[in-house]
């Protein structure tokens, strides 16, 4: 099946270097797994318990920090709020995306290097230097202290990579495929929107989960940009939240359990679309 | 291959193409483009508090890199950056593709550690900021309760707190934090690479390391590129990781602080400084900004170039 | 698909919603602050005012302290922000204020603000006009915050001399038990200790010789005050270099540490996190016996109005009824804080007793009077401090880099 199963037995050295391999791999896992393990079990742990038996196995029934962190903070309104923010703001990136990408693919145009150099330019420009006169556009728009300021914030900071990816997969797609729907007098919008797209979900995807992990993770933009409570998002929420516990350890590792519950669960129902998509920007 | 391009330039035709190119890009210029050019005018103006001044000319970038108070907090804090992203190339991006190529072999369990090695890719930097600070509590984390549990109290330290490994311990959190993107990445490189190459170069005789140095470490040349820019970029633009562990202030004295805190206590201030400046915060993001683009390009192009040699 | 799409168009017609309803006939005055600890006080307070000005309500919002700066100066640079606005004093008020975003008080719109003493006021006045910007809330106090039980337990009393406060530190440690809570992890931690250890070593009149220009941070008294902290550091918590703020909060509140120093405004806060706990408060030792013990003392901030507020009537009213002295009695019993408004009864007996200790105080040094300039006195004391207690530097060095740093832009050190 591998260069490595094939040729094994030939050469000496090969046998220790799969055991060293599988050492390496080994130890490595655990190190990427033990801290989130560590994080979950302290979760169910009083302050106390995290204190005196940092490593035992806690009583799984002792689910208060949970009751109290659902119950008692508004981490839940923060979880909505991430939802609402990160969704709006995939479904404008994947609009806006496609319609730049599908331009610059598919009709000829003088302008078409321009403008694939417009948003190269984008891609490379930190957002976050610029802050403070974002800020202030965004009170003159009337969108601050409001989920749209993020929205319309995060959809200009995906924007550039997914016009990139959808461009790059519809140039791929035969023309023919146009053509003959060309022929049969079918309009321009309805070549796109019957034609093309339904073949375009693979990247659509991808550009989702590129964009999707970075949104829901930020926390710079909320921290300038939102003030009220109940729009905040949830890593924003958490600094709140951990600056209300510092001392009680069993809160803190329940509310970081919480917070990084969904991406996780999601991430391990899905790794390999997340891998593509994550790695989207990085590998041609 | 290509569509066909003799499309009728009708006036509805190009409606069409505005009504598809027109919004993104309106999109793009109100929110990236024009906040990005009016922070760099910022940068020329005198800031009184909050308010603007008068126009200033290269007044807040001489203070930013030469004046007696900003110079050399910067300088220190650039240097910190350097070595970020000198320690994170070799331990991030070198260990990611350490760990790619033992997964390209695909040994027993490879499907497992692949997801795992990109677990803590898809959490929060502030999940593991936290999580890694409260770790690394001298008295109650698990790094310390562990080295005491095996007999190892001298290797015991305050990490944090300590000037000669906060930084470290910043840098290892961002590796932990960081290292399955490059692996994953190189895995997907490697995959690319025709067996044939790693067959034939396997008869000739040559052994586990000249195969990785000789022939795969060239052949993923566009994934080290694509990589070690981005690791740039991301170097230098550092925040979320310290800001989180050591706060605004770079503790220990300025043994942890980078760019992103002193533009971020520039800017807008802590509580323990006085001044919060506009204009020399838009001068420090407006110098960044033009060092990341310049390096960024002249690195991409020299990478490039290393790739096509081979 | 279509369901999610409701939910979006759900969510995006929520916030619209949400940013749409302004009050219609009241008058809805926004108040923020970065006190998330005195929500409930605060609530409680607004309810009161309500109740007296039936046409005004109050929406309170509070921000994590060491973000709470950001968020105001750019909400306020671009326009915005609250109509009423917790401020701080000395040099953070000076940046909003001296940008004209805050309505200048007197005894015209505010009369009430004869009800305070003129060092409080002077807190929240801007240098360069005289003017006064907000009303004042608090006065604090840094000083050694004790667990009695401990003390007792191990029949010791507050000590008078440093010499006192070493030997019984070593007989804590002696027997097991943390003498200090402090850690130095936290930049800001190291100026707390300071002011809560070694203000009686420096004295008023070391203050009164760096404000004349007589004397500057390299003065004998300032460099062995340094020595002596150095000294003691050793009794701190474990690994003190790596114990931030929080964990040392957590040391002394789960009663394994004898003494804390830092801030009066601690004492309520532990107790409310252990009411068990039984708290006393002693100066900073004196060098030798017969001098003036003293705390040293400073004004947290104030309540001032939004300059570009379109509600500035409504929030002067707010702002006189915490300027009254039934706002000061409440806010002094409740948050366990002394309130400066003149003549209130204080009911809590360690509060009384901060009071009594701020009869003999001097300034917080740094804070008051070095906070209006960069380097700021504040982050040079932090930063050295912190760098000698490492042991990475000498006391006399960590003095110098202090003054070099002040000497840069303060006039009397410059002749």
């Amino acid at each position: 099946m591998t260069a490595i199963t094939s040729d094994a037995p030939a050469t000496r050295q090969a046998i220790p270097f799969v055991l060293l391999a599988q050492v390496i791999l080994i130890a490595n896992s655990f190190i990427m797994l033990y801290p989130v393990v560590v994080m979950v079990l302290s979760a169910f742990k009083t302050t106390g318990e995290i204190f005196e038996h940092p490593f035992a196995l806690p009583d799984f029934t002792q689910v208060q920090n949970f009751a109290k962190v659902l119950g008692e903070t508004a981490m839940p309104v923060y979880f909505v709020n991430s939802i609402l923010v990160t969704g709006t703001s995939i479904v404008l990136i994947l609009v806006l995306g496609t319609m730049a990408g599908y331009a610059v693919a598919r009709y000829e145009s003088r302008t078409n290097t321009f403008i694939l150099l417009f948003f190269l330019a984008g891609l490379m420009l930190p957002l976050k230097l610029a802050v403070i006169p974002l800020f202030i556009l965004l009170r003159d728009l009337g969108l601050l202290d409001s989920r749209w300021s993020l929205i319309v914030t995060y959809t200009a900071i995906g924007l550039p990579s997914t016009v990139f990816i959808m461009a790059g997969f519809l140039r791929t797609l035969p023309s023919e495929l146009e053509d003959a729907a060309r022929i049969d007098g079918a309009s321009e919008p309805r070549i796109m929107w019957s034609v093309m797209l339904p073949l375009a979900r693979p990247p659509m995807a991808i550009a989702a989960i590129q964009n999707a992990v970075p949104i829901w993770n930020d926390f710079f933009f909320p921290l300038v940009f939102i003030q009220t409570d109940a729009r905040k998002t949830l890593p924003q929420g958490l600094t709140t939240f951990m600056g209300e516990y510092t001392t009680d350890w069993g809160m803190l590792f329940a509310g970081l359990t919480i917070a990084a519950a969904p991406i996780t669960l999601l991430y391990i129902a899905l790794s390999r679309q997340f891998i593509q998509g994550m790695t989207a920007g990085a590998v041609k | 291959m290509q569509a066909s391009r003799q499309q009728p330039r009708s006036l509805k035709h190009q409606l069409w193409v505005a009504f598809l190119v027109v919004p993104p890009i309106v999109f793009m210029s109100l929110f990236v483009v024009y906040p990005i050019l009016s922070a760099f005018a910022y940068a020329f103006y005198d800031w009184q508090g909050l308010a603007r001044g008068e126009f200033v000319g290269l007044k807040n970038f001489r203070e930013v890199l030469f004046g007696a108070t900003m110079a050399p907090v910067v300088w220190n804090a650039f240097l910190h950056n350097v070595y970020a992203l000198i320690a994170l190339m070799i331990i991030q991006n070198g260990g990611g593709f350490f760990l790619a190529w033992l997964l390209y072999k695909e040994p027993f369990g490879f499907r497992f550690h692949r997801i795992a090695v990109f677990v803590p890719v898809v959490l929060s930097t502030i999940i593991v900021g936290f999580l890694w600070k409260l770790f690394l509590n001298p008295n109650f984390g698990i790094i310390n309760q562990a080295l005491y549990s095996v007999g190892l109290d001298s290797w015991a330290k305050p990490w944090l707190g300590d000037s000669s490994t906060a930084l470290g311990a910043l840098i290892l959190a961002n590796a932990w934090h960081f290292v399955g993107f490059p692996a994953l990445v190189y895995l997907a490189g490697m995959q690319r690479i025709p067996p044939e190459i790693i067959e034939a170069a396997r008869l000739d005789g040559t052994n586990e390391w000249q195969l990785l140095k000789n022939v795969v470490w060239p052949l993923v040349a566009p994934s080290t590129t694509i990589l070690f820019t981005l690791l740039f970029i991301g170097a230098f633009n550092w925040f979320e990781i310290p800001y989180v562990m050591v706060g605004l202030d770079g503790s220990p004295f300025g043994s942890t602080d980078v760019l992103g805190l002193v533009f971020y206590r520039t800017a807008f201030g802590n509580q323990s400084a006085s001044i919060q400046n506009f204009g020399m915060g838009s001068a420090l993001a407006t110098l960044l900004f033009l060092f990341i683009v310049v390096f960024a390009s002249m690195l991409t192009l020299w990478l490039r170039r290393r790739e096509i040699q081979f | 698909m279509k369901l999610t799409r409701r939910i979006l168009m759900a969510a995006a017609a929520g916030s619209f919603l949400l940013s749409g309803t302004a009050a219609m006939a009241q008058t809805e005055l926004t108040f923020w602050s970065w006190r998330q600890e005195d929500k409930a006080f605060y609530q409680d307070i607004i309810k009161k005012f309500q109740a007296k000005e039936p046409g005004i309500t109050v929406k309170f919002e509070t921000y994590a302290p060491e973000n709470y700066q950001t968020i105001l100066s750019t909400a306020l640079a671009a326009g915005r922000g609250p109509d009423v606005i917790q401020a701080r004093a000395y040099g953070n008020l000076e940046t909003i204020a001296t940008s004209g975003y805050l309505l200048a008080l007197d005894q015209q719109n505010v009369p009430e603000l004869a009800n305070f003493p003129e060092a409080a006021l002077a807190a929240e006045t801007l240098r360069s006009n005289g003017k006064v910007y907000a009303v004042p809330f608090a006065m604090q106090a840094q000083l050694v915050v004790y667990n009695k039980k401990i003390f007792k337990d191990n029949g010791l009393n507050p000590p008078k001399t440093w010499d006192e406060m070493m030997a019984l530190a070593q007989a804590l440690k002696a027997k097991n038990i943390n003498p200090f809570s402090n850690g130095t992890a936290t930049a800001w931690q190291n100026e707390t200790i300071v002011g809560g250890l070694l203000s009686s070593m420096l004295g008023k009149e070391f203050e009164a010789d760096i404000v004349s220009g007589k004397a500057n941070f390299t003065d004998p008294r300032f460099v062995s005050a340094l020595a002596k902290l150095k000294d003691i550091s050793q009794y701190f918590a474990p690994n003190f270099i790596g114990v931030d703020y929080p964990s040392s909060q957590q040391l002394f509140v789960a009663g394994r540490a004898a003494m804390f120093a830092g801030g009066s405004y601690e004492v309520a806060n532990f107790k409310n996190q252990n009411p068990t706990l039984d708290l006393g408060v002693f100066p900073a030792p004196v060098l030798k016996a017969g001098d003036q013990a003293l705390i040293a003392t400073y004004y947290d901030g104030g309540y001032a109005v939004n300059a570009k507020s379109e509600k500035k009537d409504a929030a002067l009213k707010f702002v006189r009824f915490l300027a009254t002295p039934e706002y000061g009695t409440a806010f002094t019993n409740t948050l366990k804080n002394l309130s400066p408004i003149k003549g209130i009864k204080i009911e809590d007996p360690i509060t009384q007793d901060v009071a009594k200790l701020a009869e003999n105080s001097m300034s917080y040094l740094m804070l008051v009077r070095f906070r209006y300039q960069e380097p700021s006195g504040s982050v040079l004391l932090q930063s050295n401090v912190q760098k000698m207690l490492a042991g990475q530097q000498t006391p006399e060095q960590a003095a110098a880099e202090i003054n070099k740093g002040i000497a840069t832009y303060y006039k009397p050190f410059q002749k």
